[in-house]
């Protein structure tokens, strides 16, 4: 698996799933499970960093307000060894101002929650097609 | 001849008998002796006699008849022989009083030769003073024909004033109280002027005794008067100009001095306008208190060109003039005035000040006066010594006026000035500063200025600026702290400038010294409320943050919790799941619905305590049963820490609301799960003391932060640094706790330290009545 991962172009599009809320966590991983992709899950951001660091997923959809270090933090310390790791912000702060910070901070893309499915869906179908 | 004639007419017709013509005969004889010399009588008798003896010879009769005959003109010639005698001796004794006679008056005319003659006046007055003899010299003196004098008293040519004290001398005369008055008065000429005369009157020598006789002796010193009165006049003119008063001062005196030795009623000065086109009355004096108003109003109505009238005139020419008599002047320009005020003579001086008439004296009388040419000289002095007293007094009065000025600066300026010399030592403080500090001149001196000083250079030297002795040319300020003689204390502003000497050195400064407490206090309250508004406002910007950030975290708690009820019950909505899927999902929904539900609870809880519109329900509250239902609770839901219970079983059952109370316990409880993120133990104890439930919720979590412990019980504050800043919470729950707490009468207190976790402790009354009031107040 590990050698899967690092291919990243190869084998199963795998949606790493960071939340501490575990409601969000089984929600994600049913809709996505659904929809054909891989999911891991960390439920907090010193996970969700390591977790990608060893297992290379094709994307991360990330939580900001975790317990230990928070979404963002952990986004950064990711970008700066995966430069090109997609990194999706779903967070529960959704002011306009929120999603700017999000993005000036380096995310891909944001959803806010609470989301539609559809839209989900729609987000990781983007960016599991850019990747072909 | 005619005797002889008479003797032969005689016996012619008395032919008839000697007897009858003897007494014709004897009658004969009589006048002829009477008549005519010694001699003749005697021959006329002789002659008679033969004309008695004749007819008895020539008849011859009877010697009888000669006999007879010859008796007859032996009678006869007896009898002319007596006759003549006796006229002689008659003749003789009036020749000799005639002889007297004529020594008499002759002697008589030489004493009026003498008394006409004589250099002094001389005159006699009777008993009711009026003259009775008068020489002419005194006649001359009082300018009357002496006849004329001849009628009236001695009073009545005395001048006014001096009538009463020359009458009291008359009657003193009079009664032999003394027998001689002397004295120097006025007296009236025949043509109203007045002279002055030297008077002497005493009892006249050798007069009839009952009839009084005054001898009067007058001499005219009206020269001599006048020529005292004049160096008297310059030397009282002198004496005022150089007495060091100002012009406005000397004026009066000046005047009067003129008056009083000129023998003048009324003098006025006459200033000329700056752009000299009138004359104007600056000054005026007179000597009786009453009668000139309306000469006087006159006069200060008046403008007086230049040549106009006799002042115009003065004005102009710069020479002294005079009218004598009013009454025949025309060209004075009040005459009319003048003379309704009775006055009858002016003069008019002018007052020359660098060859410039600067204005004009005007001297008046109320009786005629001639001026003489050494009055004129005199009085053309006065009114040049008069002039450059006026400049020299407008020059000493400005510099009075300026100094006047500056020391006035000094003594009434609003602030302390003080000037101090080149040494250092107080020379002078001004009213106001001594004041201000409540020291007198020489405490200031002695003491309080050198403590000043000191001060001034201390606060100097912080502020960089040199010390006051080395020279200040610009004011530069210090603020010094200074103790005043009342002992209060000062906030002192001091500006120094130094006064440099010729060469340079500073010969004195003058330091102004400004009470600025009142300022400084203002700026200080000014600072302290500028300051406390800052905090107010950084308060107000603090409140700000923390409700914008209550709001982000009330609206992520919001959103995350519908993000679960959104997103199961779309796939609920969806279809196509197993019916177990849809229990969970059911769950997730309720749960998250649930703590939505909990979070508005919270928000309008802490909304109706704050706005005072809870109210709670008292009953009995076993504290240690509700601390027992909150661990089994949070027992069943947190895994990872451990509970521990130390509950005091003799705790007393308290009064209260039994659900808040539950709320208080559980909200504790879970914080010290929420921030003991990696297990721990949490110790709940309950202990009575001092009529209060002692409550205390302990963990062994992260702690709170000593910046924070403060402000953990306000609202929207939540431990939000290090390892609980992810922690999740509406940072209402301890805002709602404490005001519970509050609402039963007790307190709660939080102990900390980070990494070894926190206490908190809260107190319920034992007493129910504590309640009471709280539950009237919220009800």
């Amino acid at each position: 698996m590990p050698e899967e991962a690092d291919t990243g172009a190869t084998g199963p599009f795998t949606v790493l799933v960071a939340d501490d809320n575990d409601v969000a966590q089984r929600l994600c991983r049913r809709v996505l499970e659904k929809a054909g992709y891989q999911v891991l899950i960390a439920a907090d951001g010193l996970q969700a960093v390591e977790v990608a660091l060893n297992q290379h997923p094709s994307m991360i959809l990330m939580d900001v307000a975790m317990p230990g270090i928070d979404g963002l933090e952990a986004m950064r310390r990711i970008k700066a060894e995966l430069p090109e790791m997609p990194i999706v912000i779903a967070s529960a702060h959704s002011m306009a101002s929120d999603r700017e910070r999000f993005l000036a901070a380096g995310a891909d893309n944001v959803l806010s929650k609470p989301f539609r499915l559809a839209d989900l869906v729609a987000i990781v179908a983007k960016l599991a097609l850019d990747r072909k | 001849m005619a005797a002889i004639a008479a003797v032969f007419a005689v016996q012619a017709a008395a032919g008839a008998g000697p007897v009858l013509a003897f007494p014709l005969y004897l009658t004969v004889i009589l006048l002829t002796a009477l008549q005519l010399s010694r001699t003749e009588s005697l021959v006329t008798a002789g002659l008679a006699a033969v004309a008695i003896l004749i007819p008895p010879f020539v008849e011859g009769d009877l010697p009888g008849n000669m006999v007879s005959a010859l008796l007859l003109a032996v009678v006869l010639m007896a009898a002319a022989v007596a006759i003549t005698g006796v006229v002689r001796r008659v003749r003789e004794t009036a020749a000799r009083a005639q002889r007297h006679t004529d020594d008499i008056a002759a002697s008589e005319e030489r004493l009026r030769m003498m008394l006409e003659a004589a250099m002094v006046g001389l005159a006699l007055v009777d008993a009711e003073g009026r003259w009775v003899q008068v020489n002419e010299r005194l006649g001359m003196i009082l300018g009357r024909h002496r006849d004329e004098l001849l009628h009236l008293p001695i009073e009545e040519v005395t001048a006014e004033n001096d009538r009463a004290v020359l009458g009291e001398a008359l009657a003193l005369l009079r009664s032999g109280d003394i027998v001689r008055w002397e004295a120097e008065l006025n007296q009236i000429r025949g043509d109203g002027t007045r002279v002055p005369v030297a008077i002497a009157i005493g009892t006249a020598p050798g007069h009839i005794p009952g009839e009084t006789l005054l001898l009067v002796q007058e001499s005219d010193i009206s020269a001599r008067k006048r020529l005292d009165g004049l160096r008297d006049c310059l030397v009282a003119v002198r004496r005022v100009i150089v007495g060091g008063a100002t012009w406005e001062q000397a004026v009066p005196q000046l005047l009067s001095s003129l008056c009083a030795y000129l023998d003048l009623d009324l003098a006025q000065f006459w200033a000329a306008d700056p752009d000299r086109q009138a004359l104007r009355v600056r000054h005026y004096w007179h000597r009786d208190p009453e009668g000139f108003e309306i000469f006087r109003e006159h006069s200060r109505a008046a403008a007086i060109p230049m040549g106009f009238g006799l002042l115009g005139r003065v004005w102009q020419s710069g020479v002294v003039a005079a009218l004598e008599n009013l009454s025949e002047a025309n060209d004075y320009s009040s005459s009319d005035v003048a003379r309704a005020a009775g006055l009858k003579s002016v003069i008019a001086i002018p007052v020359v000040d660098s060859g410039v008439v600067i204005g004009v004296i005007e001297l008046l009388a109320g009786h005629p006066r001639s001026i003489e040419d050494d009055e004129v000289t005199m009085l053309s002095t006065v009114g040049v010594e008069i002039g450059q007293f006026i400049r020299r007094s407008d020059t000493t009065q400005a510099l009075r006026r300026s100094e006047a000025d500056h020391r006035a600066i000094f003594e009434r300026s609003p602030i302390g000035i003080v000037r101090i010399s080149g040494e250092g030592d107080l020379v002078e403080a001004n009213p106001v500063l001594l004041a201000m500090l409540e020291y007198d001149f020489e405490t200031m001196r002695g003491s309080a200025w050198p403590a000043l000083l000191r001060a001034y250079d201390q606060a100097a030297s912080r502020q960089r600026l040199a010390p006051l002795l080395a020279g200040i040319t610009s004011g530069g300020s210090v603020q010094v702290r200074a103790g005043t003689g009342g002992g209060k204390w000062l906030w002192l502003q001091l500006t120094a400038t130094s006064i440099p000497d010729s060469s340079g050195r500073p010969e004195h400064l003058l330091v102004m010294i400004e009470d600025v407490t009142a300022v400084r206090e203002t700026s200080d309250q000014l600072a302290e409320a500028l300051e406390s508004q800052r905090g107010a406002n950084a308060n107000l910007e603090k409140l700000d943050r923390t409700k914008t950030e209550f709001l982000s975290i009330v609206s992520h708690e919001f959103r995350t919790a519908l993000t679960g009820i959104q997103g199961f019950s779309e796939l609920i909505r969806d279809g196509g799941l197993e019916p177990d899927e849809v229990r969970a999902y059911g769950g997730y929904i309720f749960n998250d619905a649930d703590r939505i539900n909990r979070l508005i609870g919270d928000m309008l809880d802490l909304d109706r305590m704050e706005s005072g519109r809870m109210s709670i329900r008292t009953g009995d509250v076993d504290i240690n049963e509700v601390l027992s239902e909150a661990m089994t609770r949070a027992g069943t839901s947190a895994s990872t820490v451990e509970f521990k219970g130390d509950l005091d079983p003799r705790l007393p059952i308290v009064v209260g609301d039994r659900d808040r109370l539950i709320q208080v316990v559980s909200n504790l409880v879970n914080n010290a799960i929420k921030y003991s993120p990696d297990g721990g133990t949490v110790t709940l104890s309950t202990r009575a003391e001092g009529g209060y439930a002692l409550v205390s919720v302990t963990d062994t979590g992260l702690g709170i932060p000593p910046d924070e412990i403060g402000h953990v019980f306000e609202r929207f504050r939540r431990v939000r640094s290090g390892a609980a800043q992810s922690i999740p919470g509406t940072g209402l729950g301890l805002t709602i706790v404490k005001q519970i707490v509050e609402m039963h009468g007790g307190k709660i207190w939080v102990e900390s330290a980070v990494g070894h976790g926190s206490a908190f402790h809260f107190t319920v009354p034992l007493v129910a009545e504590n309640v009471t009031p709280l539950q009237r107040r919220h009800a």
